[in-house]
């Protein structure tokens, strides 16, 4: 450490910077933190008017669960800035067990629930792993890749890295919950990209991953295997051909852009929005939330929640920027990717620009780890900035 | 270098920095990093672009377009009500089936916001509603636009026609098909079924989590409201594409299919419980006949002493539960819900059998004796006096006897048989003299063969009545006076009056003990579950209930076989109470009458006047008990002559056996 710290212009780090909370508090992102904040109260405003009548008599049924599931999230985000990050590049053996082994759980002891096993039912609330292994996975994989930082561009590290990635993967697929395996997907990808894979590679790897798709879309069962469900074939196919059925497997996505279009300018209101109030929309608490909004906010409520991403994605990009190590950018690469990836995927389904499949969307879908791992993961992003480089506002 | 491993772990990718083996490189922001994340924000934006240019053209390009589209030429999803599951007897006869109707619905949303009033009136006219009232709720539904409005569920088939007919002209009405409950036997067996209505804003809280949704109809009272789960189905969707009238332009799509509720069977049989109404309403006129004028109400109470299961279950006055179904008139719901109209009417809602609390009087007898047998207070070979009147305590307060012209030693079967007051004061005295611990023994065993406590019928909804103590006295009342656990209550309690308050069913399982041999049963009245099969088909059993185990009471089976004695003489010998009514049946009957003193305020009379509540409790046959009956007739005089009479007749369906006349004479 002593030549590093000789350097003019550049901090030590090690158990002193940890060691005051109070100054890991002055070197909080401000403005990231405000836009989780009002993300959460917008989210929660929303919430408020999509399931307003979908509890005769208790309006705020679901809205007082999202509040206490914010609260949670809120104690998760402390806690995720104040421990230091370099404990999870440390131990991300022990972080990948845990989250392989949540996966495993919902297998053994989860419910049913509309023919995916995605829950585990704590009694009083209902957990969903894949959530919160989302976070896990990032600062996992990110510990494995930013460990052999020097040898990532070899072609067994990478496939390493890619098996590795794949088995929490398949198991979130398996659930099945395909929509949650391609996020995962997404953030394994982001993470090889800001390690430092080159070019050449990743192109490969995207290559390597249109072929499986479309072999387990289109050639696959042509040759008589079935790898996906008929459902979530049929949802995935539905993109490309909406019109072939309209009552039928697209009804939901025709359905969705109704209630978007609906919403006009400046929306039709919790009571008027007839899309929403009488069912037509399917899942409009969860999957399909942002429809539900669009319909009942209009273009003014959607834009808001879409610029309020924005925000948290462009502090999210500078903090890749700021981190004070490779393993605190290539995790921050991962989740704000992930992030991006989620959004337009669930905002697109709702208006028939991406595949339908059920993820949530964040900050606003009504499920409480949802909620508790979106706001960990901007805990993990603060706790990478206070442990940044301040100095390094710009780019070199 | 001798941390070389750490070192290369540190170091950046070769890539972006090639690693320099004898320097220990800080991590820094590379170009080529940065680079990275400049792609990342672009794909970012590039995103965020492509979602807001089509969230543009939805919304406000063609925001009109979709608009239109969700107001008019909808889908709309429709329930398909479930059928409630049917109630059968234990043979298998239907007491409670559904019959579809036609219910007319209005759809506030699609009402035209001009002349909304008009449309109402014309509704109203032609359903022959109440337009004010139907006025009322749309106004107050217009928060709501999408909820409908039930106008009418049993709409004649006119009317429906002529609906159809200028569909045009009622825009937002909708006319649907739906179940309606039907009750076979009309009043019959009303308190134990109990009814079906929408399902209340405070059910609602409490049974979401269960499935139940606004607008559900559920089980009220009695059998329907223990037993929902079962009766309920589940509902099925379908979807009907409406104009931008609100009318149905395309058939009925079914998106789910409805489960049926599955039926119920019960321990009840429907002739036999025929038999305990008219008996019960027998048993009032007898009552009327003998100038017991104010004899107004009553119960029967029919009992399998052998398991518990309920045969016949009779309260009047009674109520037709068709009253609940449909669009309810208030005005005939009255008597059920307003407190002031039902004290008026008498409380027809009420169920009696399991409810309605009395002093137990004389049937209350073999309970002393018992107690008093079990705890050596006397034994049941002991003569004790039988006389006109008996003095007790410091005060040498006076007890009279009802039968004023006996005054010799009796033993306790011929004491019970004979009803003697005296005899039995004797031994509530002698538990008095027992102190502190020994006034509770009489109460420890009651509670042991199940009064002041509920039964655990299954349809619940009982009343546990009461069985005083000195604790209860020092307890409930105030003054010394009054807290004080005198010999009056001691004695008073052991032949069944003052505070003692029994349920006719509390009365029924007691005697099921007696009859059974000194186990106590718990009364069900639910056998089993059954999948109501395609017609003609039989049932499927799902689940049948097994009847609840028995309870050893305790009772030495010497003290039990000399009450038993004692309630045969009472129905048999020459002086028994209640010979005159059942010496001569062909089948042997035990029992015993009872006739107590209860506070009832009639009109015109001082508020603590009391009248006398006819009972009269037995079994048959004697010695194989197949049947306990338990009948009471409020304010219906002797026991003999109004309760032991309609006890008979119950007995004479249950065996198919005519008796031969009778003779009513006035006993205790």
């Amino acid at each position: 450490m002593i030549e590093a710290a000789a350097r003019p212009g550049i901090r030590a780090r090690g158990p002193r910077a940890e060691s005051h909370p109070l100054a890991l508090v002055r070197r909080l992102d401000w403005l990231l933190l405000a836009t989780a904040v009002a993300l959460v109260a917008y989210g929660l405003w929303v919430v408020a008017g999509i399931t307003r009548f979908d509890i005769p008599g208790e309006p705020d049924y679901y809205l007082v669960r999202q509040a206490i599931a914010a609260g949670i999230g809120l104690v998760a985000l402390i806690a995720a800035t104040l421990v230091p990050i370099d404990l999870a590049r440390r131990h991300w053996r022990a972080l990948y067990g845990t989250a392989l082994a949540l996966m495993f759980l919902v297998f053994l002891v989860a419910e049913t629930i509309r023919g995916s096993k995605r829950w585990i039912d704590l009694g009083f609330i209902q957990f969903q792993p894949s959530e919160l292994g989302k976070v896990l996975f990032v600062l996992a994989l990110a510990g494995f890749l930013v460990e052999r930082a020097g040898r990532v561009t070899r072609w067994r590290t990478l496939l390493y890295a890619v098996g590795l990635g794949a088995a929490p993967i398949l198991l979130v697929f398996l659930q099945p919950d395909l929509g949650t395996a391609l996020v995962y997907a997404a953030a394994l990808f982001s993470l090889l990209f800001f390690v430092g894979v080159r070019w050449r590679q990743l192109l490969t790897l995207i290559v390597v991953a249109v072929l499986v798709i479309l072999s387990v879309l289109w050639f696959l069962p042509a040759a008589g295997v079935e790898v996906l469900k008929p459902y979530q074939t049929d949802r995935l196919t539905g993109l490309v051909d909406r019109d072939r059925d309209p009552s039928g497997l697209t009804w939901n996505v025709n359905q969705s852009i109704t209630a978007v279009g609906a919403g006009g300018l400046t929306g039709r209101g919790p009571t008027e929005a007839s899309q929403t109030r009488r069912d037509f929309l399917p899942e409009h608490a969860t999957d399909f939330a942002f429809a539900s909004l669009a319909e009942q906010r209009g273009f003014v409520g959607s834009s808001i929640l879409l610029l309020l991403y924005l925000l948290v994605i462009w502090r999210g990009l500078r903090v890749i920027t700021v981190a004070g190590d490779l393993y605190g950018a290539v995790v921050a690469g991962g989740l704000v990717f992930a992030l991006v990836f989620q959004v337009f995927v669930n905002v697109g389904m709702t208006m028939g620009v991406a595949p339908v499949t059920g993820i949530p969307l964040p900050f606003v879908t009504v499920g409480g780890s949802s909620m508790v791992a979106n706001l960990l993961m901007i805990g993990v992003l603060q706790g990478i900035h206070v442990r940044g480089a301040p100095a390094r506002r710009s780019f070199p | 270098m001798s941390d070389g491993g750490y070192n290369e772990r540190r170091s950046p990718s070769e890539r972006f920095l090639p690693p320099d083996p004898r320097v220990r490189e800080p991590y820094r922001l590379t170009p080529a990093l940065a680079l990275r994340v400049g792609v990342l924000g672009g794909v970012a934006l590039l995103v965020f672009a492509v979602l807001f240019l089509r969230l543009w053209s939805l919304q406000v390009l063609s925001g009109d377009e979709y608009l239109n589209a969700a107001q008019n030429n909808q889908l709309r999803l429709v329930r398909v009500e479930a059928p409630r599951g049917p109630i059968v007897d234990r043979h298998g006869r239907a007491i409670v089936s559904n019959v579809a109707g036609t219910a007319v619905r209005l759809w506030i949303g699609d009402m035209p916001r001009e002349g909304r009033h008009e449309l109402v009136q014309r509704l109203a006219e032609v359903l022959k509603v109440p337009a004010r009232a139907l006025a009322r709720e749309v106004d107050e539904g217009r928060e709501d636009p999408l909820t409908p409005i039930t106008v009418k569920t049993s709409v004649g088939e006119e009317q429906v026609n002529y609906l159809y007919e200028h569909q045009a002209e009622f825009p937002g009405v909708e006319i649907a098909q739906i179940y309606l409950r039907n009750y076979e036997y009309n009043t019959l067996a009303a308190h134990i079924l109990g009814h079906v209505g929408e399902i209340s804003p405070e059910e609602l809280k409490r049974l979401r989590r269960e499935g139940y949704r606004a607008g559900d109809r559920i089980g009220k009272a009695g059998i329907e409201a223990a037993f929902d789960t079962y009766l309920r189905g589940d509902d099925g969707r379908a979807q009907i594409r409406v104009d931008s009238l609100g009318n149905q332009v395309s058939d009925l799509e079914l998106r789910r299919e409805a489960r049926a509720g599955y039926a119920l069977r019960l321990t009840l049989d429907i002739r036999l419980q025929r038999a305990a109404e008219d008996a019960l309403r027998y048993g009032i006129d007898l009552a009327h006949q003998n100038d017991n004028w104010a004899a107004n109400g009553g119960s029967i109470v029919a009992l399998d002493p052998r398991d518990g299961a309920v045969l016949a279950m009779a309260s009047a006055p009674t109520y037709k539960p068709s009253i609940y179904v449909g669009r309810v008139d208030p005005k005939k719901l009255q008597p059920l819900l307003d407190e002031e109209v039902a004290r008026r009417a008498n409380s027809p809602g009420l169920n009696r059998a399991l409810a309605g609390l009395y002093p137990p009087g004389s049937t209350w007898k073999p309970v002393t004796a018992l107690a008093g047998m079990q705890e050596h207070v006397f034994s049941a070979y002991e003569s004790l006096q039988c006389s006109p009147v008996a003095y007790y305590g410091l005060d040498r307060q006076r007890f009279q006897n009802w039968n004023p012209y006996v005054d010799r030693p009796m033993r306790l079967d011929e004491a019970l048989a004979e009803s003697c007051d005296t005899y039995f004061y004797e031994i509530g005295d002698r538990f008095y003299q027992r102190g502190k611990e020994g006034r509770t023994r009489m109460q420890q065993w009651a509670r042991r063969f199940g009064f002041g406590a509920a039964t655990g019928l299954d349809i619940g909804g009982e009343e546990e009545g009461l069985l005083p103590t000195p604790d209860w006295r020092w307890k409930t009342f105030e003054s010394d006076w009054d807290r004080a656990w005198n010999p009056g209550d001691s004695i008073q309690l052991s032949i069944g009056q003052k505070d003692l308050l029994v349920t006719p069913l509390q009365m029924a399982s007691f005697y099921a003990m007696l009859a059974n041999g000194g186990d106590v049963v718990t009364p069900y009245v639910v056998s089993g579950v059954e999948q109501p099969g395609a017609k003609g088909s039989p049932r499927v059993v799902l689940r049948r209930f097994a009847s609840p185990p028995r309870r050893d009471s305790g009772v030495d089976s010497g003290a039990l076989s000399a009450v038993r004695d004692g309630l045969y003489l009472a129905t048999h010998s020459a002086s028994g109470t209640s010979s005159g009514v059942f010496a001569n049946y062909a089948v042997p009957i035990s029992g015993k009458t009872g006739t107590a003193e209860k506070v009832v305020p009639l009109p015109g009379y001082p508020s603590d006047h009391l009248e006398d509540q006819s009972w009269w409790c037995g079994w048959g046959p004697s010695e194989d008990a197949k049947i306990v009956v338990c009948a009471m007739i409020e304010n219906g005089g002797h026991g003999s002559t109004a309760a032991a009479p309609a006890a008979l007749r119950v007995f004479e369906r249950f065996f198919g056996e005519k008796a031969p006349s009778t003779v009513l004479r006035a006993t205790d």
